[in-house]
């Protein structure tokens, strides 16, 4: 055993470093907690990889590695990973229950706020005129062939009264419910799933 | 290069895909369960003193090189099933407002 | 907490498998094939790099499906992040994204060179590392730089992926050009006792068609992943 390790040469001692180098860095991969310190721990995955490669007289399946691996793959992952925090809010309402006096102060923007710091959302708030004009009839569509969470409009019934439609099957959108009781003039319409084909 | 040490690869992947409750998570173990098959087959063809398979004038002994043909495929097809499994994730969040399998499956018996 | 251990049990047992295994793999394998390439690759197919005569000449069914495969997984992004009501430039108020000008001044001086390297690889695919598919993914690579250069930049993804399609069309082509010349497809269109440098000619042909379609895919995909995080 002894006499096995002192006649490696020096590409297999690298070899085996790297080796062990890789487990180390695929279970980081595995108990890390937090998805951002992951991309960076996968892009120096694929590296690692990239001179296994090498090491195992394989250029081009390095370059492909290279190439591949270390640019785009990570680019995905972060947008993805940024997406999966953030909570999209179409304004159709266009008066000051968000945006009051040019500055994001209204009782809205206080609720949407609190609930997104609660639950450590990064929210998004529109109020696109091409998405403004889809009539309120069309609303269900809007939110299901878009990515738009939560849709406020104004509430025909009562004056001042504010209407906040999503998705029934969207977890957030019952925890957003629970925090609705301070508000009197606030209400929310849940669309449930359509069936396919309807 | 020893194909136990890759093999072991593997398996922390597949540890991490059945016990992983983040469906990103789940992705990111394909990729290395991925990386760890590629490193087997290569390390199938490869031999000590061997030369990359590209000719010269004189004649040296080469690895096989029908493996990382294959292997080349591999990466390629594994780079666009990522994106593909990604870009499901983000449409299951803005459905369910998870991405924990729990949930989302919890939410999907509520509503049949 | 019992699951956790039986699954690492099941995976010990894998681990004792495959040992017991490694020693009946290399009994197994042998190097005919090897041998094969390498006393024959070069006058078969005119590539000097083994690892493109096989994925050009040799296999080169497996490739075509790649692609193949390729242009599928393209249209299946494209269809799952389609939107039918236009809300892909939508203007949010809280735009924290800005690119910093240290980081633009460099890309800007670094996207030719990569756009030259990228175009390199694919070109010297068959006497050096490299070929369609690694030169591809650079040259896309490179384009997604001008992303951050101007991040208000408009692609029109459709007709990328129309082009993409005519692409792929075109190999199907230039690949089943044999049948005229040697009677069979998918192979060199040169007759087998031509000259090899010749036939490098149909090599570089369809690396480089294949380098496009690799790059106009991969662009595809992160056009649409860019989209959606806007």
């Amino acid at each position: 055993m002894v006499d096995y390790i002192l006649n490696l040469t020096l590409i297999e001692i690298t070899a085996y470093a790297l080796q062990f180098l890789l487990i180390f860095i695929a279970v980081a991969i595995v108990v890390h907690k937090n998805n951002g310190t992951i991309i960076i721990l996968i892009a120096s995955f694929s590296l690692v990889t990239a001179s296994l490669y090498i090491i195992n007289n394989a250029p081009d399946v390095a370059i492909a590695e290279v190439a591949i691996g270390s640019a785009i793959i990570p680019l995905i992952y972060v947008i993805s990973i940024s997406r999966q925090r953030e909570f999209i809010v179409l304004d159709k309402a266009m008066d000051d229950f968000i945006i009051s006096d040019n500055q994001m102060t209204g009782i809205g923007f206080i609720l949407l706020k609190r609930f997104s710091d609660f639950y450590h959302l990064e929210i998004n708030i529109t109020n696109d005129p091409m998405l403004g004009k889809v009539e309120s009839g069309r609303d269900q569509v809007l939110l299901e062939e878009t990515n738009v969470d939560l849709i406020v409009t104004k509430d025909p019934d009562h004056e001042g009264g504010y209407l906040l439609k999503g998705k029934a099957s969207s977890l957030l959108l019952n925890k957003l419910e629970t925090m609705l009781d301070d508000y009197d003039n606030v209400r929310m319409i849940k669309y449930k799933d359509r069936d396919i084909g309807e | 290069m020893n194909p136990i040490l890759t093999f072991i690869v593997i398996l922390i992947g597949f540890y991490g895909l059945s016990t992983s409750d983040n469906i990103i998570k789940s992705v990111f173990c394909v990729t290395i369960i991925e990386s760890g098959v590629i490193l087997l087959f290569l390390n199938l063809g490869n031999f000590e003193g061997g030369a990359i398979p590209i000719l010269n004038d004189h004649l040296v002994d080469i690895v096989d090189p029908l493996p990382q043909a294959l292997m080349i495929t591999t990466i390629v097809i594994g780079s666009t099933v990522t994106a593909l499994s990604l870009m499901l994730c983000i449409k299951i969040f803005h459905h369910y407002g998870t991405v924990e399998w729990a949930e989302v499956l919890r939410r999907e018996d509520v509503k049949s | 907490m019992s699951r956790r251990l039986f699954l690492i049990a099941m995976l010990g047992v894998l681990f004792v498998v495959f040992t017991l295994s490694m020693i009946e793999l290399e009994s197994l394998y042998n190097n005919y094939g090897m041998r094969y390439f390498l006393n024959e690759g070069f006058d078969d197919t005119g590539s000097r790099n083994l690892v493109t005569a096989i994925l050009l000449d040799y296999r080169l069914f497996d490739s075509l499906f790649e692609a193949g495969i390729l242009l599928i997984a393209v249209s299946g992004v494209i269809w799952i992040s389609k939107h039918d009501v236009e809300e892909k430039n939508a203007q949010f108020m809280l735009d924290k994204y800005k690119t910093p000008d240290l980081f633009v001044t460099f890309s800007r001086l670094v996207y030719p060179l990569m756009l030259a390297f990228g175009f390199y690889v694919i070109i010297n695919g068959h006497v050096s590392p490299g070929g369609g598919f690694q030169g591809g993914a650079i040259v896309a690579t490179a384009i997604l730089i001008l992303y951050y250069i101007d991040g208000n930049k408009e692609t029109n993804i459709g007709l990328i992926v129309t082009i993409e399609k005519i692409i792929y069309l075109l190999i199907i082509l230039l690949a089943s050009l044999s049948f005229f010349t040697r009677g069979e497809f998918f192979t060199n269109f040169f007759v087998p006792s031509a000259n090899p440098d010749l036939k490098a000619i149909y090599l570089v042909l369809l690396n480089v068609f294949i380098g496009f379609k690799v790059a106009l895919g991969l662009w595809t995909i992160f056009t649409a992943f860019l989209k959606e995080g806007r």
